[in-house]
């Protein structure tokens, strides 16, 4: 990044010897005082101070491509995920290079999606895998060795009715639990190693918000500012990583209840009393700010006793929509009757969208429900 | 000029030979040659040379402004015409800043997440090189991301959309010629692309903008999505934030009349809390909103996107409803909301620009 040392970024050694009395020893150095500041501190004329900031920029400025050559390789750009409905919406998949966050209730399929997700990015490419590692981040020991398998087994019977390949596929998940925000930093830290060790294709962190919300007590005075520089610092070495390998990044956030003025509720939430009634309603938590690291937003949500929801809240690319779904033995299951009204150019706010939580608990003995994490 | 040596843009060395020559201020400098200088001051003959060389530059332009070379409102009013500006293809958000994006002004838009920042941008990025037969600019842009939420294939959308409206619009010979350069690819072609990953980067690029807009003069658009992503952490000195980014307002605000692009900066939407009560405010602070010429704030009413007009030293305050299609950033189907005159209300057809045009003139 900008930790370049001077001596190799073309500066003179002993105007380096002069700044490195200042400790200014970097390019990120040299780039973080203003030109006036420079100009004192090496003891250069106001002009000479341009020439060595702009010296010093050369060194660490990133490349300028143009559009056209990344819709060349357009079809490297995004990792499908195998629902053809929600492939459709996102134009190929999942955006390789950018962050996807999953948020939604507890129990409504946030990590079986993700790991659904790694199964598919272990696959050969011609079955439309990745063909590669997976890192899963696992903060809230929530992640299922066994279902792994039992979804691979479901999802691919063909596939994996050879042994060995399910053993290939489950010795290519790699996971980290990681319990406290130290070590999820830590963790991130190295990410860049592990992800070159692992040959990973997918890197995944279920969830961001639970030892955030652990650790940080919101009540206090400063407390609110540490953790959105914790989340955003986060957000930046996850970007950075996501676009120097071109991988995807998935991230699963947890809900919290919003107290506030009141949101016009979208038009087929209308029906739903209950709704209407509560002053406050159920949201993606971490607040503004993450919401605007996010590049995608997908909010999973409860729509009767079995099936679920996807709604697509934030997306460079595709408008507003809801997906339904189940959640079957092979993993996620979209529901095909799609209605054309689901999608509309209209949406809300994805810092504010509604969340839709289990309202009453419905069991039919017989057939008991397939189970959630 | 009463400018004292100390405040001179010079090497510390220098000036303190000059201020122990009894130099005090720069007008004691401006008569002396610079091998006289070199005597007196004790300093090399090429400090010398460059010392008074800045002194001369620096006040000639100041007299010939006073005199010869000034400039009239009419002059600027002509320039700013022949410079233009970018449509939105949102025909009320044109009208409510006065006919587009101006060139060679800065541009700040601010948002919620997910309200339509970066749409505006990759839409004001396609239509910078809408032909000039067809009213537009012909021109380049250059797209700075640091969230990376530019994505391509959403831009080849927008792209696809805009040579279809103008093959509806091509009438003529010379605009079914330019139609035919006119596609997707040499859309894409045309639209440079730098990713920053941290506010380093991104100062960087910034300081190297005046090499690449000399090397690329057909450029009219440079856009950086966004400016708050990259300096909202990392910062443990405030201080150094407001200084590095007003140092970075400057940048651009002189790039934009220099180089005669328009620059377009998105910026994100904190939370503050003032008596209990708690709303959204632009980030990065009081003081960066000074920083652009004109602020627009987009933001979420129920379902409607709004945009409204925050700041412009021309246009009133307005606000304007739009909507997000496959095809891009467009006019809300909806009635239009009677914002602001009354008057243009009854007259939708009417100029809704308050800077008259040069037609009207004369």
């Amino acid at each position: 990044m900008g930790s370049k040392k001077l001596r190799r970024s073309g500066v003179s050694a002993d105007l380096c010897e002069r700044l490195k009395r200042h400790q200014l020893e970097t390019c990120q150095d040299v780039l973080s005082v203003t030109q006036v500041e420079l100009s004192r501190l090496a003891g250069l004329s106001y002009p000479a101070a341009l020439n060595l900031q702009r010296l010093v920029s050369k060194a660490c400025a990133p490349a300028v491509i143009t559009a056209l050559d990344l819709w060349k390789r357009k079809e490297e750009l995004c990792f499908s995920t195998s629902l053809p409905a929600l492939d459709r919406l996102l134009h190929g998949g999942l955006p390789r290079g950018a962050l996807t966050e999953v948020t939604g209730p507890s129990g409504c399929g946030k990590t079986q999606l993700c790991m659904m997700l790694s199964v598919l990015a272990t696959l050969p490419k011609s079955l439309g895998g990745l063909d590669s590692g997976v890192i899963y981040i696992d903060t809230e020991s929530a992640f299922s060795a066994e279902r792994l398998v039992e979804m691979a087994q479901s999802r691919f019977p063909e596939f994996f009715s050879v042994k060995e390949r399910l053993l290939e596929m489950a010795a290519r998940v790699h996971l980290f639990r990681e319990l406290t925000c130290q070590d999820v930093l830590k963790r991130l830290e190295r990410l860049e190693e592990d992800i070159i060790a692992c040959r990973a294709g997918l890197v995944i962190l279920d969830s961001v918000a639970s030892v955030v919300r652990k650790e940080f007590d919101t009540s206090l005075p400063g407390n609110l500012t540490h953790r959105s520089n914790f989340l955003g610092q986060e957000a930046a070495v996850l970007k950075y990583l996501s676009q120097e390998f071109c991988i995807p990044v998935v991230l699963t956030n947890q809900i919290t209840t919003h107290v506030g003025e009141k949101l016009h509720c979208p038009q087929w939430n209308q029906t739903d009393a209950s709704f209407e009634e509560d002053s406050g309603f159920v949201t993606a938590a971490l607040g503004n700010t993450w919401s605007h690291s996010v590049n995608t937003r997908l909010i999973v949500q409860y729509e009767d006793s079995e099936r679920r929801q996807i709604v697509i809240a934030k997306s460079p690319v595709a408008p507003f929509a809801v997906l339904s779904y189940t959640i079957q033995k092979e993993g996620i299951r979209l529901e095909e009757n799609m209605n054309p009204e689901s999608f509309s150019n209209r949406g809300t706010d994805p810092g504010l969208q509604p969340i839709r939580v289990r309202t009453g608990f419905i069991f039919n003995l017989p057939q008991a429900a397939p189970s959630t994490c | 000029m009463h400018r004292t040596v100390p405040s001179l843009p010079l090497a510390p060395s220098v000036k303190v030979k000059l201020i122990n020559a009894g130099f005090q201020a720069a007008s004691d400098l401006t008569d002396m040659r610079p091998l006289q200088l070199c005597k007196e001051a004790g300093i090399s003959q090429e400090e010398a040379v460059e010392l008074l060389q800045m002194l001369r530059d620096d006040a000639q332009p100041q007299q010939q402004r006073a005199a010869a070379d000034g400039v009239t409102a009419l002059d600027l009013l002509h320039q700013e015409q022949t410079l233009g500006s970018i449509v939105t293809f949102c025909s009320g958000l044109d009208d409510a800043i006065g006919g587009g994006v101006p060139v060679g002004k800065t541009t700040e838009i601010c948002g919620a997440p997910g309200v339509g920042k970066t749409q505006l941008c990759m839409q004001l990025a396609v239509d910078v090189q809408i032909p000039v037969f067809f009213g537009g600019l012909g021109g380049k842009a250059l797209y700075i991301d640091t969230e990376g939420s530019f994505l391509v294939q959403r831009v080849a959308d927008m792209a696809e959309a805009a040579v279809q409206h103008c093959t509806l619009l091509a009438e003529d010979t010379e605009q079914k010629g330019a139609l035919e350069e006119l596609n997707v690819e040499k859309i894409l072609s045309n639209l440079f692309l730098v990713r920053c990953h941290d506010y380093v980067k991104l100062l960087a690029e910034v300081y190297l903008l005046p090499d690449f807009l000399s090397e690329h003069p057909e450029v009219r658009l440079v856009v950086i999505d966004s400016i708050a992503f990259p300096f909202r952490h990392d910062f443990e000195d405030l201080s150094q934030r407001t200084r590095l980014l007003n140092g970075l307002a400057q940048q651009l605000i002189q790039l934009a009349t220099q180089h005669r692009v328009a620059v377009v900066l998105t910026n994100q939407m904190t939370t503050r809390v003032s008596n209990g009560q708690s709303k959204l405010v632009p980030a990065l602070g009081e003081s960066w909103g000074h920083a652009a010429t004109q602020r627009l704030i987009l933001h979420w009413e129920g379902q409607r996107r709004l945009a409204s007009l925050y700041k412009s030293p021309s246009q009133m305050e307005a606000t304007v409803q739009y909507q997000i299609t496959v095809q891009g950033f467009r006019d809300s189907p909806d009635e239009p909301r009677p914002t602001f005159d009354p008057s243009e209300v009854s007259s939708p057809s009417a100029n809704h620009s308050k800077r008259p045009r040069l037609e009207d003139l004369s």
